[in-house]
């Protein structure tokens, strides 16, 4: 057995000793240095764009702009931005490159000799700005009349949207006895990854234009390349080397077709040197999307007896000046904003609106954080109301199995969330009385006075989707060779596949979960990950999908390979691709569909102190109660509830990234805080259900982002239950509660 | 970013150092720990074409009694200040205050002269060193000459010194059997102060000392004055922002700022009167 033991990574000593290889430290000797040079105009048409200057400058090798690119056009789920802002392209890209929608736009790829030549260069471009009016926030999109994507057709900003209408709302208002009125706003966050953005590009001996870089999906970076430089796929080669960290931060691309097109641009011209390109901490934090900020306006029903008889909710996610994966995050924010209970009668409507702002994009829990921010403050809230326990509120409406969802789908079979509840509040203690802390961090230098310390606890619940949602096409490709001699005995494996390793572990678990379905020692495995050019397609790292789609398609390539094994082939070689259940688009009226086909769940009770005469707070202890279905690694697990958990302290506490008229103004971790060792929860206890998944792999659910999802609104209710005010608005920056203490008094 | 090019020197002894940033003029200037020169040049706030590596002249590493005083050489860093014997018996503030600033590492590496030198209003030392009544002395081409630190900050990063004066020692009075306290409020753990204060009280006489207050440290001899005058502990703390004028920042506002000092100050008086 295998699977189910915490086996020692096999990255783990080479990541230890500095020796693993991230996507900077291959760069080949007498690569040529490349900047990516962005517009710095969050709105602005081009009038004059001259890069002679900056093309003759010496040491200089090319300049690509615009013109330079086959299909001027970028996008994951939609086409709506130019690969190169610029005066003109080919014409075979319907959106209208002449404009800068975003600070981070790009303007020109520069190749050099030398990183000196190429920021010679940098300065040596001449580009003219008309400035048009900067589009800062929603409310801005919202009210005013300049349009960042006239181009789509739209007399708006908001430019998707999804509807739920559910049973009666008239009637499930009639019913209510009480009614629960928010709104509530949500904050960026910065991924903040430990690797900034960096790539090396060259063809191939194969003639293949080949990217190495930190993505989070080979084939759908080799997808979009292949589009803008209108090749055929099989021509474009992308590998993951070891990845600095993800979180969904490097679902879009950054690098990749600029690279790509430089190295395709200069083989053309007998220049075969690779290109490399780093970037800083502050181009990454500048040149990458964030979570999405932006607003949401709740009621929520019930009986005196607690029972929900309504839920409305009104959404806006400020998308930035491309949609990016905004669609589908949306879609999950629309999803979660009613949250994990039985809510007979609903209207939800829900709307992306593109701002001259940071982009949003994707990031663990993709949505399902702020929707938990909003739903699980709502049935706090609606539970002091009542007069009811929070979890007692919680248990009297949870989804479990058989119930129907908001998008009026039966819940997949194995519905844990009961469970998961009864086991976090078992394991915080949440029947006994609060007991005491000792004051704040020791490394915090700060001991509070301690008549200024109150102290109070919270519980947050929430599911979360495992796999891509609402029909969006979802499946994942393994290859699996069994070697020997003529006898029984299987003597090696290898295993292909293209997941990415963010440094979660993947590889790891795969590797397991291969030995356990062939049916040998681990050692024997030995796999080949994420290349193009001998993997299949793995589909993202993203959604908790990875270890379940992966170990579906590991079972069947191990099946497939072991009936060859047995016909005599030598190597047996089984290719597989495993297609999960089919989900569903939305009703565009009622939101009606099967939306998912699996979830996780989980359960969070925080304890805090609050400093009531500076605002300073601190999480002294978190529960955190997951149903993961099978721990394929244990150790893995706890690795990702306790990352998630401090990853979802900052957000909730710290983390304040400051967007003006456009531009953020704190692109680095010196301003950007991050919590430190003496910042994060002193105490953070994992508590891992082994329920199993029915369709998961050994029961395995997806589980990485769930943790995150409950922290904020954990976080919140505490502070209440501590200090008696609501937050409707975080990070619960030290300024921003004094503020709010001060306010309610 | 990268910084600039630039060129580099090492100095074996003060008499070297000065005569080194003597000869290269103006856009010359001395390398102690680096903790704040090179953040500055990595943003291009400073591009000194020459940088005087003062930081092996151990001469000028030491925390010796110096009978009314202690006296501390301006390259001893900030771990080494934090573990004094000599200053935990007579100036245990300094040795806590040092314990606060940053990070391990920023502690060994940082030291206190250039930290004075540096006159960032945010620095943990500068106020201290102010609250106690601190003497430093600087080595010219002309020999060398004593500044109060009273008289020593001039405007944000600008201190009395001149470019080609080096700080070499730092006097502080000994305060045995003062009660004293140093309180610093950081949003993260390790981190810069948003607001600190550095207080010791003995037989009726106080001194406060505020960071990240003003352009400058900040003497808040208004609350020890009020203290003087049989003002209560509470009372005298709402005086704490009398004499600063603190600006707004990414982290804080104005009033936050002045929230705080107050809050500090009433904290730091308490603990330093118990
Ligand atoms: C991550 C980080 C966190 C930090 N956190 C804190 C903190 O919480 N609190 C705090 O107080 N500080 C903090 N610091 C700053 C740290 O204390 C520095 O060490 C100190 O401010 C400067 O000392 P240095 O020896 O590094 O000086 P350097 O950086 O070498 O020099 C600073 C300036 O002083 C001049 N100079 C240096 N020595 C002399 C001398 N003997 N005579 C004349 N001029 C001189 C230099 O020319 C330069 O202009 C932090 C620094 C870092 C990098």
């Amino acid at each position: 057995m295998t699977v189910g033991r915490s086996e020692l990574r096999r990255d783990a000593p080479d990541k230890v000793t500095g020796a693993a290889r991230y996507p900077a430290d291959g760069f080949p000797a007498g690569a040529l240095v490349a900047r990516l040079v962005f517009s710095d105009q969050p709105h602005a048409r081009v009038v004059a764009l001259d890069i002679e200057r900056a093309r003759t400058s010496p040491g200089v090798v090319a300049v690509f702009t615009s013109a330079d690119v086959p299909v001027n056009e970028y996008g994951l789920t939609l086409f709506d931005q130019p690969v190169f802002v610029g005066l003109e392209h080919t014409g075979r890209s319907p959106i209208p490159c002449d404009v800068s929608r975003w600070e981070a736009d790009n303007i020109a790829f520069v190749v050099a000799e030398s990183i000196e030549a190429a920021d010679r260069a940098v300065a040596l471009i001449d580009v003219e700005w008309e400035p048009l009016p900067v589009v800062a926030d929603i409310d801005a999109a919202l009210a005013g009349s300049t349009l960042i994507h006239p181009e789509n057709g739209r007399d708006s900003n908001v430019y998707h949207s999804y509807k739920v209408c559910k049973g009666d709302i008239e009637a499930g208002w009639a019913a209510a006895d009480v009614v629960i009125e928010g709104t509530y706003e949500f904050p960026y966050q910065e991924h903040a990854y430990l690797q900034p953005e960096a790539a090396v590009s060259y063809v191939d001996d194969a003639g293949r234009v080949t990217v190495e870089v930190a993505g989070q999906w080979t084939h759908e970076d080799q997808e979009q390349i292949a589009h803008a430089l209108d090749l055929p796929r099989d021509d474009v080669r992308v590998i993951y080397p070891a990845i600095g960290g993800a979180f969904g931060g490097r679902e879009d691309t950054t690098l990749q077709i600029v690279m790509a097109l430089a190295s395709w641009r200069l083989a053309a011209r007998g220049e075969r040197r690779p290109v490399t390109c780093r970037w800083s901490r502050e181009e990454s934090i500048v040149g990458h999307h964030k979570r999405h900020r932006g607003r949401v306006v709740a009621r929520l029903g019930a009986t005196h007896d607690g029972t929900i008889t309504a839920v409305e909710a009104d959404g806006w996610l400020d998308a930035g000046g491309y949609n990016y994966t905004t669609n589908k995050v949306l879609g999950n924010l629309h999803l979660g904003v009613a949250g994990c209970y039985e809510v007979p009668n609903a209207r939800i409507d829900s709307h992306a609106v593109y701002t001259n702002a940071a982009i949003g994009g994707a990031f663990r829990g993709f949505g399902g954080p702020q929707a938990a921010f909003v739903a699980e403050s709502q049935m706090t809230k609606l539970a002091l109301a009542l007069g009811l326990d929070p979890v007692e509120l919680r248990r009297r409406n949870v989804l479990r199995d058989g119930s129907i969802g908001i998008t009026q789908a039966v819940m997949p079979d194995g519905c844990t969330l009961p469970e998961v509840i009864e086991a976090c509040v078992e394991r915080a203690g949440l029947d006994e009385p609060l007991g005491d802390a000792p004051a704040f961090s020791p490394v915090a230098s700060l001991a509070p006075a301690e008549e200024a310390v109150r102290r109070g606890r919270g519980f947050a619940c929430a599911f979360k989707n495992v796999g891509f949602s609402f029909g969006f096409p979802e499946r994942c490709e393994a290859e699996i060779h069994l070697h020997g001699d003529d006898d029984d005995e299987i003597a090696r494996v290898e295993l292909f596949h293209g997941g990415a390793d963010v440094g979660q572990g993947a590889h790891q678990v795969f590797v397991q979960m291969a030995a356990e379905a062939v049916g040998v020692p681990v050692e024997r495995v030995h796999g080949q990950f994420s290349d193009t050019a001998t993997s299949g397609d793995s589909g993202s790292a993203s959604a908790s999908r990875l270890t379940w789609m992966a170990g579906n398609s590991i079972l069947g390539a191990a099946e497939e390979a072991e009936k060859r094994w047995r016909d005599g082939d030598r190597p047996a070689v089984g290719r597989f691709r495993y297609t999960p259940p089919p989900t569903e688009e939305m009703d565009p009226e009622t939101g009606a569909c099967v939306p998912n086909f699996s979830y996780g769940y989980v359960a969070q009770a925080v304890e805090i102190s609050v400093d009531v005469e500076t605002g300073h707070v601190v999480v002294d202890r978190v529960t955190s109660a997951h149903d993961v279905g099978r721990a394929i690694n244990p150790a893995l697990v706890i690795g990702q509830i306790e990352g998630a958990v401090v990853q979802a302290h900052g957000y909730a506490l710290s983390e304040d990234l400051q967007v003006r008229d456009g531009r953020i103004l704190n692109p680095r971790l010196s301003t950007y805080l991050i919590p430190g060792i003496g910042d994060i929860p002193r105490r953070i206890e994992a508590v891992v259900l082994e329920l199993a998944d029915p369709l998961g792999p050994w029961g395995a659910r997806g589980m990485a982002e769930m943790p995150f999802i409950t922290y904020a609104p954990a976080v919140v209710a505490a502070v209440h239950d501590a200090t008696g005010v609501w937050f409707d608005e975080f990070p619960l920056t030290p300024s921003r509660v004094l503020a709010g203490l001060r306010a309610a008094r | 970013m990268i910084p600039a090019a630039f060129d580099y020197v090492r100095a074996g002894s003060a008499e070297e150092a000065v005569e080194l940033i003597g000869q290269h003029g103006e856009e010359a200037k001395f390398l102690a720990g680096g903790h704040s020169l090179l953040p500055l040049m990595r943003l291009r706030l400073a591009q000194p074409s020459v940088l005087v590596d003062i930081g092996r002249i151990s001469d000028l590493s030491y925390i010796r009694d110096a009978g009314d005083h202690v006296a501390i050489g301006a390259l001893t860093r900030h771990s080494e200040i934090e573990h004094s014997d000599v200053l935990a018996q007579h100036v245990p503030l300094l040795a806590h205050a040092a314990s606060q600033v940053g990070d391990p590492q920023v502690r060994h590496r940082g030291t206190i002269g250039g930290s004075l030198a540096h006159a960032d209003p945010a620095s943990d030392l500068p106020a201290t060193t102010l609250a106690l009544g601190a003497t430093y002395v600087a080595q010219g081409p002309g020999g060398t000459r004593e500044i109060a630190a009273a008289d020593f900050f001039e405007s944000f990063l600008m201190s009395t010194l001149a470019a080609d004066e080096l700080l070499t020692e730092i006097r502080v009075p000994k305060m045995d059997g003062a009660g004293w306290s140093f309180q610093k409020f950081n949003r993260r753990a390790q981190d810069w102060a948003i607001v600190g204060v550095a207080a010791w009280r003995r037989n009726g006489a106080a001194g406060v000392g505020l960071v990240n207050m003003a352009s400058t440290p900040v003497l808040a001899t208004s609350v020890a004055s009020a203290l003087a005058g049989g003002a209560s502990i509470a009372d005298a703390a709402e005086q704490a922002a009398a004499e600063a004028d603190p600006t707004a920042d990414l982290n804080a506002s104005v009033e936050y700022r002045i929230h705080l000092a107050k809050v500090l100050t009433r904290r730091a008086l308490e603990a330093a009167s118990a």
